[in-house]
C-alpha cells in the first residue's frame, strides 16, 4: 500500500519536473533541472526499500555526478566561458574553516572505508583545495591510484585463493577503493583557481 | 507509514513544485531549492534505514553542488 502511494506520487513529481523540462530554452536551466530529475529517479529506486535499492543507489549516484561533471565542461565550452571569471566568490567562512571541516571529513571517510568513505573524504580535500588553494603534484594521486589498483588485483586474489581469509580482503578492497575515489574526487577541487581546467 | 516517510514526500513535492517554477527565476534560487527535494529524498532513505544510500548521497550532493556554482559563478560574470 505504501509502496503504491509512493509510486503515484513520485510519478506526479516526475511529471511536474519533465513539463518544467520541456517547458525550459536556457541551456543551464535544463542542466539544473537534470539535477533534479536524477533526484527523483533516486527517490523511485529508494523505495524497493530493500538492500537491493542501496545496491542500485551508489551506481546510480556515480553515473549522477559523472554526467553532471561531464555536461557542465560541455556547456562551459559551448558557451566560451573558459576564462576564470573577474570576480570569484569569496566569502569570511572559507579561511576559517576549511582545515577543520576538511579534518573532519577525511578521518570520518576513512573510518567509513569503501566507496562512500571515499566520497566523503574527497568532499573533504576538494573543500580545502577550493578555499586554501593547492600546488599541482598530480604525480601524487597517480601513484596512490596505481597502489589502489594493486590493492585491488590483491583483495581479489585474496578472495579467490584463501577464501578463509576473506575479511582481511575485504578490508584491503575497502582501503583501496576509498584511496582512489578520495584522489579521483580531490581533483574537482583543483578546477576552481586556473585558467585552462 | 512513518512520519519520516510522509513528511518526506511533502517536502519533496514541496521542493519539486518550487525547483520547476522559481518564482524569480535565477540559477542559484533553482539550485536551492533542488537542495529542499534533495531534503525530501534524504528522508525517504531514512524512512527505509538506507544508511550506506544516505551517506554517498550527501557526499555526492556536495561534490555535485561545487560543480555546479562554478557554472553559475562563470556564466553570470558575463
Amino acid at each position: 500500500m505504501e509502496y503504491v502511494i509512493g509510486l503515484l506520487l513520485i510519478f506526479l513529481a516526475v511529471l511536474v519536473a519533465f513539463y518544467a523540462l520541456v517547458r525550459e530554452t536556457d541551456d543551464l536551466h535544463r542542466l539544473l533541472l537534470t539535477d533534479l530529475a536524477e533526484i527523483l529517479a533516486l527517490v523511485l529506486i529508494a523505495l524497493v526499500a530493500t538492500d537491493l535499492a542501496e545496491a542500485l543507489i551508489l551506481p546510480g549516484l556515480v553515473v549522477g555526478i559523472s554526467e553532471i561533471m561531464a555536461l557542465s565542461e560541455i556547456y562551459l565550452v559551448k558557451e566560451k566561458l573558459t576564462k576564470q571569471p573577474k570576480r570569484v566568490v569569496k566569502l569570511e567562512i572559507m579561511d576559517s574553516a576549511p582545515a577543520i571541516m576538511s579534518l573532519i571529513l577525511v578521518m570520518y571517510g576513512i573510518v567509513l572505508s569503501g566507496f562512500t568513505g571515499g566520497a566523503l573524504a574527497g568532499l573533504g580535500v576538494i573543500f580545502y583545495f577550493m578555499c586554501k588553494g593547492h600546488d599541482e603534484r598530480f604525480e601524487i594521486i597517480e601513484t596512490a591510484s596505481g597502489y589502489a589498483w594493486v590493492m585491488w588485483i590483491a583483495a581479489f586474489f585474496i578472495f579467490m585463493l584463501i577464501p578463509q581469509y576473506w575479511f582481511f580482503g575485504v578490508m584491503i578492497a575497502g582501503g583501496a577503493i576509498l584511496l582512489k575515489v578520495m584522489g579521483k574526487m580531490s581533483l574537482i577541487g583543483t578546477m576552481r583557481g586556473d585558467s585552462d581546467v | 507509514m512513518t512520519p519520516e516517510f510522509l513528511l518526506g514526500f511533502i517536502i519533496l513535492l514541496i521542493g519539486t513544485v518550487s525547483a520547476a517554477f522559481p518564482k524569480p527565476k535565477t540559477w542559484l534560487n533553482r539550485l536551492i531549492n533542488i537542495e529542499i527535494a534533495a531534503w525530501g529524498l534524504m528522508l525517504i532513505m531514512l524512512s527505509y534505514n538506507e544508511s550506506l544510500a544516505i551517506l554517498t548521497f550527501v557526499a555526492v550532493t556536495g561534490i555535485s553542488t561545487f560543480v555546479l556554482v562554478r557554472v553559475i559563478e562563470r556564466r553570470s560574470d558575463i
